[in-house]
């Protein structure tokens, strides 16, 4: 079982985009039970919530206008507080990029819990973020490797013009993708540097 | 002269028996204190609920209560139990004075939190042993959120600190089959064993190691749920046992302090608000120094002790004033670990 990496909450910022409401006033004292610093924003976020740690955002009034930021951009783990669970509202929320969900009327708990997994939602979301554009990267290198390979081959084969290359990326320490790009750029004559992609003739 | 009705809802059977008893005690004290004393405007009639240890029985218990007009209740011993009770305190508008220690993550706006929570006694007791005992540890507890919950603080606690669990152990509430525990711990000689058990648990655990003890084998134990109510029941078995807890040496222990605090300090808050008053007004007003109460989390801030039981008494080590309750340990604690190294003397 993976552990839950805990985050530090004692002094993280919370902002709740909400009018002024008794939902807002126990979302406030249960962030400030746990140990956060909260303030409630509306009808807009100030950039100022560009530095928080956590977005807390009403649902049932919401529109994407209200946020700094893009749908499904946003730079911190985002809890949608749901009144009406109306799939129109539902998925408007998911295109914010909820990261978990509070029901309203907000009581006395689901807070501290709405925070931990909205926190390891978030964090798994740009890893995995990361991971699929450095993914990205490699793939639309291919066209370079592969001629990488084929100038360091010399006649010997493509093994060992890919084993030629292995190995100047590991005495570089970059990638076999960037080390291809410099073979290339060495050798203007192999229609040198990264691989292009030409517009076909009309 | 106001009177109030104020609930007991403390189980007077079952496994956990002389804690609430212990809580029990100290609660009808404070009663006859306050009923005994002109100076305050009200006096307490209490009325009694007993869940006999069934979790079950408390939510229902607890409305009866509610329902007899008891807007006060002293009670719940597990946090299993002040869980199924929650729902029943919003609904009726009922406050719970919980006078047990706990395992932190909660704030209900319901409660009041009278004895520790992990930073109140987990967090100092860990903090006073790494550095004396070692850092190889062997956490047990009864298997619910109790257990669960502190050993998990714990295992956070101790590896941050660099050391290692070398096994954790969990028993059902009752079950005092604790042979393979014990063999785990003879195989592998933790540093210490963090005992979370509760009742019959507990007091099987804790004889299996005195006998391991008059084998030649001593190993600490710690505790932050001991107090002295389970005492007469464990005997020489006790010995040695280390506890963490708010007050040491007082009457039946800082169970029964924490419950008789509760009714105290209800009755002079009464006093100032009128017995109606909501609970927020109540937590504004004083208490001539009973219990101080955060309003942002209802928890107490109390004295964190280190107590070691010799000669069947709590003989205490170590004592913090005031110790202010982090129930979500926001302010993520890091114990400092037993050197490494020591400098060798040229």
């Amino acid at each position: 079982m993976r552990r839950l990496a805990t985050p530090v909450l004692g002094g993280a910022r919370a902002v709740i985009l909400h009018r002024p409401h008794p939902t807002v006033e126990a979302l406030m004292r249960q962030l400030s039970a746990i140990g956060l610093l909260s303030a409630a924003q509306w009808p807009d976020l100030d950039p100022s919530a560009l530095g928080a740690n956590f977005v807390f955002f009403d649902v049932d009034r919401g529109h994407d206008a209200q946020f700094p930021w893009k749908p499904g951009e946003a730079p911190m783990p985002m809890i949608a507080l749901i009144g009406s669970e109306a799939p129109g509202r539902i998925e408007w929320a998911l295109s914010m990029g909820a990261d978990a969900q509070l029901l309203k009327p907000v009581g006395d708990g689901g807070v501290y819990s709405a925070l931990l997994i909205a926190h390891s939602a978030f964090v798994a979301r740009r890893r995995l973020a990361a991971e699929v554009q450095g993914l990205r990267a490699r793939l639309a290198e291919r066209r370079t490797v592969l001629r990488a390979v084929l100038a360091l081959a010399e006649g010997q084969g493509e093994e060992a013009g890919y084993a030629a290359l292995r190995r100047r990326a590991m005495d570089w320490r970059v990638t076999v993708e960037e080390a291809a790009a410099r073979i290339l750029a060495a050798c203007p004559d192999k229609e040198g540097g990264r691989h292009v992609r030409r517009r076909r003739p009309a | 002269m106001t009177v109030v009705r104020i609930g007991l809802l403390l189980s007077r059977s079952g496994t956990y028996r002389l804690l609430a008893e212990a809580c029990r005690a100290g609660a009808l004290r404070a009663v006859r204190e306050v009923n005994a004393d002109p100076s305050l405007a009200v006096t307490f009639e209490p009325v009694e609920r007993d869940p006999a240890g069934e979790a079950d029985a408390y939510a229902p218990l607890c409305a009866e209560l509610a329902a007899e007009g008891a807007r006060h209740v002293v009670g719940c011993v597990t946090s299993w139990s002040r869980k199924e009770v929650i729902p029943t305190l919003e609904r009726t508008g009922t406050v719970l004075w919980y006078p047990c220690p706990y395992e932190g993550f909660e704030a209900s706006s319901q409660v009041v939190y009278t004895h520790a929570c992990p930073s109140q006694h987990l967090v100092p007791l860990l903090a006073w042993a790494l550095p004396r005992l070692g850092r190889r540890a062997i956490l047990t507890g009864s298997n619910y959120i109790w257990g669960w919950e502190t050993n998990r603080v714990a295992r956070d606690l101790i590896e941050g600190a660099g050391g290692a669990v070398l096994a954790e152990r969990h028993l059902p509430l009752g079950d005092e089959d604790v042979a393979r525990l014990l063999a785990e711990i003879r195989a592998m000689r933790p540093d210490f064993v963090l005992n979370s058990l509760v009742g019959a648990s507990s007091y099987a655990f804790l004889r299996a190691m005195a006998d391991l003890r008059a084998g030649g084998l001593t190993i600490p134990i710690l505790s932050c749920n001991l107090t002295e109510c389970e005492l007469p029941a464990l005997g020489a078995a006790a010995e040695g046992l280390i506890a963490a807890g708010p007050s040491f040496g007082e009457g039946l222990g800082s169970f029964e302090t924490a419950a008789h605090a509760a009714v105290l300090s209800l009755a002079r808050r009464m006093a100032h608000t009128g017995a109606g008053a909501p609970l927020e007004d109540l937590l504004a007003a004083p208490d001539g120094g009973v219990l101080a109460i955060d309003p942002a989390t209802h928890h107490a801030t109390l004295p964190a002790l280190i107590a070691q039981v010799r000669n069947g008494a709590f003989h205490v080590l170590e004592r913090q004033e005031a110790v202010a309750a982090d129930p979500y340990l926001a302010r993520r604690p890091v114990l400092a670990a037993a050197p490494h190294l020591r400098a060798v003397a040229p």
